[in-house]
């Protein structure tokens, strides 16, 4: 089987149980909102936010919400030890990293359907952003933290404390990211043109691209070890 | 085996207090800051330090994936432990200096945040490390943590250095202007800190063999 043959199959499998089971999506969604609702209470009712904040605030409530997911994603496979029947099968490591990397980049993608429309109308006043910009940078968070989430959350998997040990390992790893995108999403709050912050979807582009070479290269592996 | 002297630990025990001696006794007392410009040698040379121990175990990580080899994982777990080590005083030892100097513990200037992140990235593959029994599991992911940390390096830097720049208090060139007496003072307190990590690290190294050895010895008796 060709690789992008190998990739497609094992993404629609774990779309296939995510669909049947819906234990991440929701998951996310609900604790994604609720963060958002905590930061709105803690930076102070009915205040209008800057641009820089409000950004801010989006994407925690993204990154935080979606870990939730990313750890479910490989602990999934080690239920009935299946991690050890997609090692035998005939399938490569690589398209296996790939495969979980894009299923982390759907879930995330639709935990911000839901995420970008609640945090507009709870703290959209004021703000301008341009859709494409928006949808520019949410991809190349997606990314960025999926590849990197991917690689760990099998290392984190391999551990017996999974919950504890993936955000103790991704956040210190991602927190360029978080600058570079709660930076650039705030200038594109703030109304300012692409050609401004270019410099900064350069470098998280450069992030993405790293990390998923990296977690090619390293995640066989760590997969062979959980 | 175990030495009795490591060669590099007597070296440091020499070269410590060499350093010391020479920072506070031969160095010139500087113009506007004075005596609190001197714990800039010990900060510069223990960065120098720390920065190469993260090096290391990227190096000793990348081989140990492609020899499998026990030495390798020793060397890694011992250049993150003192790597981590290290950066943990250059924090405490620029902080030191920043209060009188900036009137701040802490600024987001782009090496600061850098050696911050570096910190929190190798401590969690600490805890990574802990968390975990199984030796060749332990080594692996301790070898795929040092390499995806060090690989964060440049990244983190560029993005920092647009991270808070509106911290217009930044000292940013530090190590040009300074009378050759403090580039003596410096070169003697940057040998002496990389003699200590070399000294630190041969130690660590030596535990970690004699534990795996004892853990060895115990699978042997339970057979």
């Amino acid at each position: 089987m060709t690789l992008p043959r190998q990739i497609l199959l094992l993404y629609r499998k774990d779309l296939r149980v995510e669909v049947r089971k819906k234990e991440s999506l929701i998951a996310m969604a609900f604790f994604g909102v609720l963060i958002m609702v905590i930061l709105n209470l803690a930076a102070g009712l009915d205040r209008r936010l800057q641009a820089e904040p409000a950004a801010g605030i989006l994407w925690v409530a993204i990154l935080f919400s979606s870990v939730l997911g990313l750890g479910r994603v490989f602990a999934r496979e080690k239920e009935n030890n299946c991690v050890a029947a997609l090692l035998v099968s005939p399938l490569s490591p690589g398209a296996l990293f790939a495969a979980k990397a894009l299923v982390n980049f759907t879930l995330m993608s639709f935990s911000e359907l839901v995420l970008v429309p609640v945090f507009f109308a709870l703290f959209g006043a004021g703000l301008q952003p341009g859709l494409p910009v928006l949808l520019l940078l949410l991809a190349l968070v997606n990314l960025g933290f999926s590849a990197a989430g991917t690689l760990l959350s099998a290392l984190a998997a391999g551990t017996r404390r999974n919950e504890v040990m993936l955000p103790i390992l991704l956040y210190p790893l991602c927190l360029p990211l978080v600058a570079l995108a709660v930076k650039s999403t705030g200038a594109a709050f703030g109304g300012r043109p692409l050609t401004e912050i270019r410099d900064l979807i350069e470098s998280m582009a450069a992030f993405g691209l790293i990390y998923a070479a990296v977690g090619y290269l390293l995640f066989s592996h760590a997969v062979r070890e959980v | 085996m175990l030495k009795r002297f490591d060669p590099f630990a007597v070296l440091a025990l020499v070269a410590i207090p060499g350093a010391v001696a020479t920072v506070f006794f031969y160095a010139p007392l500087e113009r506007t800051m004075g005596v609190v410009q001197k714990i800039f040698y010990f900060h510069l040379g223990l960065a120098a330090a720390a920065f190469l121990s993260f090096f290391v175990a990227c190096v000793a990580g990348v081989l140990y994936l492609v020899q499998r080899q026990r030495v390798r994982d020793e060397q890694c777990a011992a250049a993150v432990e003192v790597g981590v080590l290290f950066t943990t005083l250059v924090l405490l030892t620029g902080s030191i200096w920043g209060r009188p100097i900036w009137n701040t513990w802490w600024t987001w200037d782009p090496r600061l945040t850098t050696s911050l992140i570096l910190w929190f990235i190798f401590a969690g593959c600490l805890i990574l490390r802990g968390a975990v029994e199984q030796e060749e599991k332990r080594a692996v992911f301790c070898a795929v943590m040092a390499i995806v940390g060090f690989v964060d390096v440049p990244v983190v830097f560029l993005s920092a250095r647009r991270w808070r720049s509106i911290h217009p208090t930044v000292i940013r060139s530090e190590g040009i202007a300074l009378e050759p007496a403090m580039i003596v003072t410096l070169a003697v307190s940057l040998f002496a800190m990389l003699i200590l990590w070399a000294a630190l690290f041969r130690l660590r190294c030596s535990i970690q063999r004699q534990e795996n050895t004892l853990l060895d010895l115990q699978q042997q008796l339970q057979r």
